[in-house]
């Protein structure tokens, strides 16, 4: 028994090692950008502007928690995007018709998971490659979406809508002698604040719930698992029921920000989504991939696009930046598999 | 007389199984039984049914017709779960590991150890497959690491842990040493005679002549999906059993060669 010390100490370690460098160097790279853009840009390096990122950030980062979860199965979502602004107009329809906005909001996250699960019941049961299921729910989402706010923005939603993308927590505002406020400390934003219990949420589910051990088990060897009593399909039904709900939490943040229901909003931001889990470690072949990976990828991401933003690069090139980066990302994960 | 009259019930019974895949005929009717504390070899060539036989019993395939009783119970397998039910467990020719899980995670897959709040007990998961493992292998050191890092040998041990950790009442074991060196091998001989006596009934398929001969109590021997013969070990040689697998029929000069009776 003299050997099991040692092996104890090196905890949590059932992901190859090249986890952690590829997570140290994901950090590396974060810090890079951040650096090149504080020289590009003056007004990079600011707290307005890190608030700014850090709200950007809250939603890619909230789709990248459930994304994450789909590829660490073997699958993918390219459906949130348009879950996400479904789950918006569910919300903003419903506050028109009178629902206060904590239930109305509460009815669009679950849409956005009820459009999850309907993916997963696809996927499992269908047997529809989840490429092929989520692209469907991707135009069945936006279609509906479209429907029923006739491609028009619900706005006048009230105050309260707006609390949740515009409110901070522990924000410290002065009136001045001449009427004006002075904001001493403009706090924590809700965003960013929901991103991180959401974070904490879904990282406790990966790595402590049989829940996440068996996305694990499925995304690493689905027959293996299948015999050795994992429940395969539930296992992918609730992974993609989590993915649309975090779609939906994630509309509800960027609505309220706008405080108008935009039904074409969240158009790719999929993708932003893969890349930020992607880049984090995640492995398109599924078995791996962490939460906090996926957190310093969706903050390379928010970071890139701010810092682009910053630099007056233009809407096109970010496109093409973007892309670039997402084959740039998938290429690495491929060497690493060859490895 | 007596006591075989006692113990004449069987642990398992597998009735005229029918498995066809499209055209390819798998398995066609074959039957097949096994008792309390015994070896059933199962021999045969490449793609003899095998193992499609025995993952119909460890509910992995579903068979086209036929039946199976266990305990005298016809049973209904639907799944590998039905089949643990009933205390059948399988070390699959396949291995059937995660590659990306370390060898706890692997051992306890689909049936993880939790703690009171029901978040996983990696620990006691961690400890509990140390001990099982080391039983087989006292050398194996790296439990931590993901199984894809692991030598063909040390994934098999991890298989086999795993099939005896959860106390089977029959044992199906495809292949089990294909890939250990000659030590753990012998290991794994003593585990086989070890459970034997413990009462668990064990299919063995094996290709090693010198192990069907060192451990089993009968044999059945499959070609082109049949059950071409069924016997008492010390009724056949090992020319009998070779003439079996590769015509299918044994030779003409065959006469039961009795061993004890
Ligand atoms: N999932 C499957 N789909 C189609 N055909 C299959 C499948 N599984 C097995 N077969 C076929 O069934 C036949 C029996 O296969 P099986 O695996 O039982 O052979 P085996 O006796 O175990 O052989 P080996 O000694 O090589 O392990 C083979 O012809 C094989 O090709
Ligand atoms: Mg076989």
């Amino acid at each position: 028994m003299s050997s099991k010390a040692p092996e104890q100490k090196r905890k949590f370690r059932f992901l190859p090692e090249g986890t952690s460098l590829h997570k140290l160097s994901a950090v590396a790279t974060l810090l890079v950008l951040i650096f090149a853009f504080s020289f590009t840009s003056p007004a990079f390096f600011t707290v307005n502007n890190g608030l700014t990122v850090l709200l950007q950030t809250s939603v890619i980062g909230l789709l990248a928690i459930g994304m994450t979860m789909v590829i660490i199965t073997g699958g993918i979502d390219l459906s949130v995007g348009s879950i996400l602004a479904l789950a918006g107009v569910i919300a903003g329809l419903t506050i028109k018709i009178g629902l206060p906005v904590a239930p109305a909001m509460a009815l669009g996250v679950f849409t956005g998971a009820a459009c999850g699960f309907v993916n997963g019941m696809v996927i499992a049961k269908m047997r529809i490659t989840p490429f092929v299921a989520t692209l469907g729910m991707m135009l069945i989402a936006r279609g509906i979406a479209l429907q029923l706010t006739g491609a028009a923005p619900i706005s006048r939603l009230g105050e309260a809508f707006g609390v949740l993308g515009n409110g901070a927590l522990f924000r410290i505002v002065e009136m001045q002698d001449n009427g004006f406020p002075k904001v001493i400390f403009p706090g924590i934003p809700y965003p960013a604040i929901l991103l991180l219990v959401m974070a904490v949420l879904g990282w406790y589910l990966l790595q402590k719930r049989q829940f996440g051990r068996h996305i694990f088990s499925v995304g690493s060897n689905e027959e293996a698992a299948r015999l050795s009593g994992v429940n395969v399909d539930r296992t992918k039904i609730w992974a993609y029921t989590t993915s649309g709900a975090l779609a939906g939490i994630a509309g509800m943040v960027l609505m309220s920000r706008l405080v108008t229901v935009q039904p074409n909003e969240g158009v790719m931001y999929e993708l932003d989504a893969i890349a930020a889990s992607v880049i984090g470690g995640a492995s398109l072949m599924g078995g791996v991939g962490s939460i906090s990976g996926s957190m310093i990828g969706a903050f390379i991401i928010g970071v890139l696009r701010n810092g682009l933003n910053m630099a007056g690069t233009s809407a096109f090139i970010q496109m093409i930046i973007i892309g670039i980066v997402v084959i740039g990302a998938v290429y690495i994960d491929q060497i690493r598999n060859k490895n | 007389m007596l006591d075989s009259v006692q113990i004449s019930q069987p642990l398992v019974e597998m009735d005229n199984i029918v498995k066809t895949f499209g055209g390819i005929h798998a398995v066609e009717g074959v039957s097949t039984d096994l008792y309390s504390g015994e070896v059933v070899g199962v021999l045969g060539h490449n793609g003899a049914g095998k193992s499609c036989l025995m993952r119909i019993l460890s509910g992995a395939m579903r068979a086209n017709s036929g039946e199976i009783r266990v305990n005298g119970q016809t049973v209904d397998m639907k799944s590998p779960q039905d089949a643990r039910e009933f205390g059948i467990e399988t070390i699959y020719q396949t291995l059937a590991l995660a590659n990306h899980l370390d060898a706890p995670a692997n051992l306890f897959m689909g049936r993880e150890l939790k703690t009171r709040f029901g978040n996983l007990d990696d620990k006691r998961m961690l400890s509990e497959a140390t001990e099982a493992i080391r039983q087989l292998n006292p050398n194996f050191k790296n439990l931590r690491d993901p199984v894809a890092r692991l030598s063909g040998g040390q994934r098999q041990v991890i298989a086999i842990a795993r099939a005896i950790y959860f106390q089977a009442k029959i044992l199906i074991m495809d292949e089990p040493t294909a890939a250990l060196g000659p030590s753990e091998t012998a290991m794994v001989a003593d585990l086989i005679v070890r459970l034997k006596n413990e009462g668990i009934g064990i299919y063995l398929i094996s290709h090693d002549m010198h192990d069907v001969f060192e451990l089993c109590d009968r044999v059945m021997v499959m070609n082109k999906g049949r059950n071409v013969g069924a016997f008492r070990i010390e009724d056949v040689n090992k020319d009998d059993v070779l003439s079996l697998i590769i015509k299918g029929t044994l030779p003409d000069s065959w006469e039961p060669r009795g061993g004890a009776e």
